[in-house]
């Protein structure tokens, strides 16, 4: 079964049954937020929400956490922590899926990560496609993420009374066969589903005043550029856009002791460029010292370093940077002012 | 080897913060197995004068406090600022805004209680201290990192990094998205945003991370319809000493 459909009065019921297999963390409203939380009962949830506050990379790649545990006297140290349990993102959107697919590229890098790989290999994903903009933020179709493209296991996209399921794994196929209530895909809900797609599409337009391929080029061009004065002039320096990211993976590690100061656990904790003293050394030399260079690291860091080493862009479009900064600095803007000072030029 | 000996002694406060040590719960047994504690008058009535590790709660706001910080710390081999009044003199530098003869009239009219009264100062004013807790009042878990880091001899490194840092880890709603005016973006963390946490804005009571960015601030300022006096004015209760103020001038005057 490679496509089928479920009426949306079900969902409730294959949610049920979805329980079963692991703990589920899906949207929720916040005031006027949203974020990712554990969730108990179907109704519980908002699938028309913007992105949550935070990614739901905490559940992949937490804010903190324990890689081992050691003592020192006796000495003894643990290989990585193994022991996770299942669980399942539920309405994920595409560009929060685009974010699973950067950090999976990071960690499987040599030396790969185990811990994030162990933690990986229990998630199910359950994506819910967008079907209009969730604000003015995103610009997921400049980065082509407002469409599905893969690292789900169960794609949702909105029919109106039900929804389209795409099954894209042997995980997903489990959840989804034997239900009386999901059927297999008939030649008329592929046009339906066609027609909702085509429909969509029209909504959707390219966000940048350029192609990806000239936002690379302006990326060549722009170290240089007085945009990043801007910008860094304008930064607070608060952090915020870099702990909204859903590809922003660096951390920092440190050994944490127990009060009896023999056992302990080496903790890994998330850390960002846009701290200040981020890229200081032992000597106290520090090699960003500016905001406006922290800053456009943070963007060298999304359009071009990892467009380099990975193929790929590291902004999803999700808009977390734009929608979370106090000074309002905005992604969209910022690549439209290095693509037209390079056409200015 | 025997256990290290801890004393805690009060200055010019409210003894707030030694309240908090007292409410850690089980992490205070858990520290009572790691250290003597020979003096702490909030939990205990001896009075033990032989100690390594010196707590000191308070700012030095008279002659007399001077005196008898300097006595106490002589005994100490580490010293360990405990709250803001401590480690940047706190709410008590409220009274720096006006000389001292000013504000023993408004304090106490004609008679004058505390001859020696001199302007609130941190103890680092006096004496070297060894380590810093920021905050009003101190956040208990970072009481206990701390003391494990005096155990160990190890450095502790105050976070440089803002209040945000740990706020937007916390999923909360940020403050000026709500209209509200937060000191988070250049407070230092360490408190796992404790007010924000709890629906109020951040004040600045662990001081302001070394290098705010004072232009930037006001441009937000501006577009949440808040003016600078209002941001000086909250830099009023916590952060007004001439250290804090030199940090925002850098920028402010460039």
């Amino acid at each position: 079964m490679k496509y089928a459909i479920i009426a949306k009065t079900e969902m409730p019921r294959w949610f049920d049954s979805l329980k079963r297999h692991g703990k589920i963390f899906g949207p929720k409203k916040k005031e006027h937020q949203y974020v990712f939380r554990p969730i108990n009962e179907f109704e519980e949830m908002s699938l028309v929400y913007i992105p949550t506050i935070l990614p739901p990379k905490k559940y992949y790649f937490p804010q903190r956490e324990a890689l081992l545990k050691f003592s020192i006297d006796p000495y003894r140290t643990d290989k990585a922590i193994k022991e996770f349990e299942e669980f399942i993102l539920f309405a994920v959107h595409t560009c929060d899926i685009a974010g699973i697919q950067c950090m999976d590229v990071v960690f499987n890098d040599a030396p790969a990560d185990p811990n994030y790989l162990n933690r990986k290999e229990k998630m199910t994903i359950i994506g819910l496609e967008c079907m209009s903009y969730c604000d003015t933020y995103a610009s997921c179709t400049a980065v082509g993420n407002h469409v599905p493209r893969g690292g789900y296991d169960i794609m949702l996209t909105d029919l109106g009374d039900a929804y389209a399921m795409h099954v894209n794994s042997e995980k997903g196929e489990k959840l989804a066969a034997g239900k009386s209530y999901i059927r297999e895909m008939s030649e008329a809900d592929r046009g339906r589903l066609k027609r909702a797609q085509d429909e969509k599409l029209k909504k959707f337009h390219n966000e940048f005043n350029g192609d990806i391929k000239s936002v690379e080029k302006a990326f060549d061009d722009g170290f240089f550029s007085s945009v990043w004065q801007d910008v860094g002039r304008r930064c607070v320096g608060c952090t915020n856009c870099t702990a909204v990211c859903p590809t922003c993976y660096c951390f920092d590690i440190a050994d944490e002791m127990e009060m009896n100061l023999n056992d302990g656990v080496r903790a890994r904790t998330w850390s960002y460029c846009q701290m200040d003293d981020f890229a200081k050394v032992a000597t106290g030399e520090d090699f960003r010292p500016g905001r406006d260079g922290r800053q456009r690291h943070r963007y060298y860091r999304k359009f071009k370093y990892p467009v380099a080493k990975y193929n790929k862009y590291f902004c999803t479009g999700c808009g977390r940077c734009t929608r979370t900064c106090m000074a309002k600095i905005s992604l969209i803007e910022t690549v439209n002012g290095l693509l037209d000072e390079r056409k200015g030029a | 080897m025997s256990k290290p000996k801890v004393a805690f002694f009060e200055f010019t406060d409210c003894e707030g913060c030694q309240l908090q040590v007292a409410n850690l719960g089980a992490d205070l047994l858990e520290l009572t197995k790691a250290v003597d504690i020979v003096n702490f008058r909030e939990i205990m009535s001896e009075e033990g004068q032989e100690y390594d590790v010196l707590v000191v709660e308070g700012s030095i706001a008279s002659k007399h406090d001077e005196e008898r910080l300097k006595a106490v710390a002589a005994k100490a081999k580490v010293i360990v600022a405990l709250g803001a009044c401590a480690a940047t003199g706190g709410v008590n530098n409220l009274k720096n805004l006006k000389s001292i003869e000013e504000q023993k009239k408004i304090v106490y009219g004609d008679v004058d209680p505390v001859k020696d009264a001199i302007p609130a100062k941190p103890i680092d004013a006096v004496v070297k201290v060894d380590y810093y807790v920021h905050g009003c009042p101190i956040h208990g878990p970072e009481f206990v990192k701390v003391m494990q880091c005096v155990l160990m001899g190890k450095p502790y490194q105050v976070p440089a990094y803002p209040v945000c840092v740990e706020c937007k880890q916390n999923e909360n709603i940020c403050m000026y998205d709500k209209g509200q005016f937060c000191l988070g973006p250049v407070t230092r963390a360490g408190c796992n945003s404790w007010l924000p946490n709890n629906g109020v804005p951040c004040v600045g009571c662990r001081g302001l991370i070394d290098n705010p960015a004072a232009n930037a601030q006001k441009d937000i300022l501006e577009k949440y319809g808040l003016t600078v006096e209002g941001i000086l004015d909250k830099f009023t209760l916590y952060c007004n000493t001439q250290k804090e103020r030199a940090k925002y001038d850098k920028e402010f005057k460039s």
